[in-house]
């Protein structure tokens, strides 16, 4: 004899269940990426309604975006508390998988920024663990791909899937936050003119049609060390990553800051923003300065950590119809 | 009996639960991240809100245990429904609304700022209102009119630039004290001679003062103790520091008992986490005697943030009858002190 209330707040739905001895007695979801913390407890207290004698408590531990996938958590587990039940984690991506009837395929949801969460599915078992990636790269796996939408965690496969899985205990992220301690291992170091080739490799990488050209390149290194300052990140003594900073009457403005796409998200570029912005302080300017496009917002949380406010926007200023956005640091 | 009321708190980096029966607090509970913010050098939310979910659980047991009360025991949840952090603040908010559900207890959605001067309630049994405000914090530096603490706050005067726990936080880092600045500085200043240095008082002259009575400023402040480091090589630490944290504390006082002197209230709270330095509750208490108004600050433990003052500040709201918070709170990161209780 068991009742459980299932939770899951791993994508823009919020869903809740109460299964009892596998017959749903509840199953109602509400869709908005932003308000798990207000649908959630309105969507429970109407599954108490229809029975409020809960024996177990089973949460989709995501991955998803992590605001919302920590509103259920910390809500699933509370109540869990409050009632002195248990509560069992359950992936959410393989409340997906169960639904579909395919050999080997991938179900995927969004990760925001232009990723997907996503795990690979083979004889319906989960072939390791959740990851993120670029939408494009799971594409070319080449494999049939499940996308929320037509699917989504359903509470009451978490409920099938707990009492066979294995159940987990903590939230499953996959992400890292966005600033995390620069590893031990990442050196930064003052840019040679030796760099310059692979740095505008990476260039090329990274910006593509906008890179700078060795030659610019070449041109902007050549104000160091006068009014410029550039610096580059090493990984086992391989450059991962660059910035520049440009020295002004009064100001500072950065010129670049670019990380490799395979390092992204390990402090490395928090790391040489930071040293950007003391190089700025030891040359007493008032404020230091950057740019970029509008939309770019896989860096604008960061700046916006460290700062940086934005001061104006310069429209067609990169091509016609990108808009440049100017952000602009105090210094004291 | 008086109301058993658990309070919780996760806006900024510390997760924390507090039990108070009516006026008396029976436990605070405070686990923070702030060592792994040490290596930022501030506050990270993503770090905060993740730290945040992991100890929860454990906070909200370890307060019943010292409370010696069982969770069905409790009357009524509150909560810090903001300001704060975004995702911080939603870890708390659907760890009360879960419990209050679970128990079909009322909730209490409150506002981090006003239970910052609701905790002086645990601490004195003085009626809080009407009185002047002193709320100082890292996010806040403001002047209020207390004229009913959960249902009628006026914001008088604010900063215009920093808060003062900013300030801090900013000239510690510059004078490579480390973070958090305040209890740096305090301490720092202990050893120093406060009128070593002649820092600039923003706002209490002239044009300004007519402009902005009640408000501060402490760019200006950190402007000048930045020039004085860069144009003294070698600069006393001690002296710039009591220096620099004399003109801060001398702006909050006087302008808050300007505002005693213009409103006619013989009553000063002084609340928030820079409430805990102790240059500003010494010169507080000369100043206020001087000037024949009552003093009230909590003590330094209550001041920084904890869940007591989210329990103190829900049991004033059942104790004034104000009705509970519907069921599915919105956190609201940028609040102001007029929202006091979440309808
Ligand atoms: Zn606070």
């Amino acid at each position: 004899m068991s009742t459980v209330l299932a939770i899951d707040t791993s994508t823009s739905r919020t869903s809740v269940a109460i299964v009892k001895n596998r017959e749903v007695l509840f199953n109602q979801f509400h869709d908005d990426p932003i308000a798990h913390g207000e649908v959630l407890p309105k969507l429970v207290a109407k599954a108490l309604e229809v029975e409020s004698e809960i024996d177990l408590v089973v949460i989709g531990m995501g991955p998803g975006p992590f605001t919302g996938l920590r509103s259920g958590i910390a809500f699933g587990q509370s109540f869990a508390l409050a009632r002195g039940i248990k509560w069992l984690g359950i992936c959410s991506l393989d409340a997906m998988a169960v639904k579909i009837k395919e050999i080997d395929f991938i179900v995927s949801t969004d990760a925001r920024r232009k990723e997907r969460f996503w795990a690979r599915y083979i004889n319906s078992k989960r072939d390791g663990q959740p990851k993120v990636s670029n939408a494009n790269e799971i594409l070319k796996l080449n494999i049939p791909i499940f996308n929320e939408g037509e699917y989504y965690p359903d509470p009451v496969q978490l409920v099938e899937l707990s009492a066979t899985n294995n159940s987990i205990l903590t939230p499953i992220y996959v992400r890292k936050p966005d600033a995390y301690p620069v590893p031990k291992d990442i050196k930064i170091r003052a840019m040679t003119a030796l760099d310059l080739i692979t740095a505008s490799g990476i260039e090329k990488q990274v910006y593509q049609k906008s890179a700078w050209s060795l030659n610019q390149f070449k041109e902007e290194f050549s104000k160091v060390p006068k009014s410029a300052q550039y610096l580059v990140a090493e990984l086992a003594g391989e450059v991962i990553g660059y910035a520049g900073i440009v020295f002004n009457m009064d100001t500072a403005d950065i010129h670049t800051l670019t990380v490799i796409d395979s390092q992204r998200r390990k402090g490395i570029g928090r790391e040489l923003l930071k040293r950007m912005i003391d190089l700025a302080r030891s040359k007493k300017v008032n404020a230091v300065l950057l740019e970029m496009r509008l939309g770019n917002d896989q860096a604008r949380p960061l700046y916006e950590q460290m700062g940086f406010i934005e001061v104006l926007q310069r429209e067609n200023y990169y091509a016609p119809g990108v808009t440049a956005v100017v952000m602009r640091k105090e210094l004291m | 009996m008086s109301p058993l009321v658990l309070g919780i708190e996760t806006s900024c980096d510390e997760t924390a639960v507090g039990i108070v029966r009516g006026r008396t607090l029976l436990a605070n509970v405070i686990s923070s991240s702030v060592e792994e913010h040490v290596r930022f050098g501030g506050v990270v939310p993503e770090v905060a809100s993740r730290a945040h979910l992991e100890s929860m659980q454990q906070v909200i047991k370890q307060a019943l245990l010292e409370a010696k009360v069982k969770l069905s025991d409790i009357d009524a949840f509150s909560v810090t429904a903001g300001p704060g952090l975004i995702g911080a603040l939603l870890v708390g908010v659907s760890s009360a609304s879960a419990l209050a559900l679970a128990l079909n207890k009322p909730i209490y959605g409150v506002n981090h700022l006003n239970a910052h001067i609701a905790v002086d309630a645990l601490s004195s049994d003085v009626k809080i209102q009407p009185s002047i405000g002193l709320l100082v914090s890292g996010g806040h530096s403001s002047i209020l009119q207390i004229n009913n603490l959960v249902t009628d706050v006026v914001v008088k005067g604010s900063t215009i630039d920093d808060a003062a726990g900013e300030a801090f936080d900013k000239v510690a880092r510059i004078m490579g004290l480390g973070f958090p600045g305040g209890p740096l500085i305090d301490n720092q200043a202990k050893l120093g001679s406060k009128d070593a240095i002649n820092f600039p008082r923003a706002l209490t002259q002239g044009n300004d003062i007519e402009k902005n009575k009640y408000d501060f400023s402490f760019s200006g402040l950190k402007t000048a103790v930045s020039r004085y480091l860069a144009q003294t090589p070698n600069f006393n630490r001690a002296d710039v520091a009591a220096s620099f944290q004399e003109a801060i504390v001398d702006v909050l006082i006087s302008k808050s008992l300007l505002a005693c002197k213009d409103s006619g209230i013989e009553d000063l709270v002084i609340a928030g986490g820079v409430a805990a330095n102790s240059r500003l509750r010494e010169l507080a208490k000369q100043r206020c005697e001087v000037a024949k108004v009552r003093l009230r600050i909590p003590p330094a433990a209550l001041c920084t943030d904890n869940g007591a003052m989210v329990a103190a500040l829900g049991s004033l709201a059942i104790s004034e009858g104000v009705k509970p918070s519907a069921i599915g709170i919105s956190a609201d990161s940028a609040a102001g002190v007029d929202q006091i209780v979440w309808a």
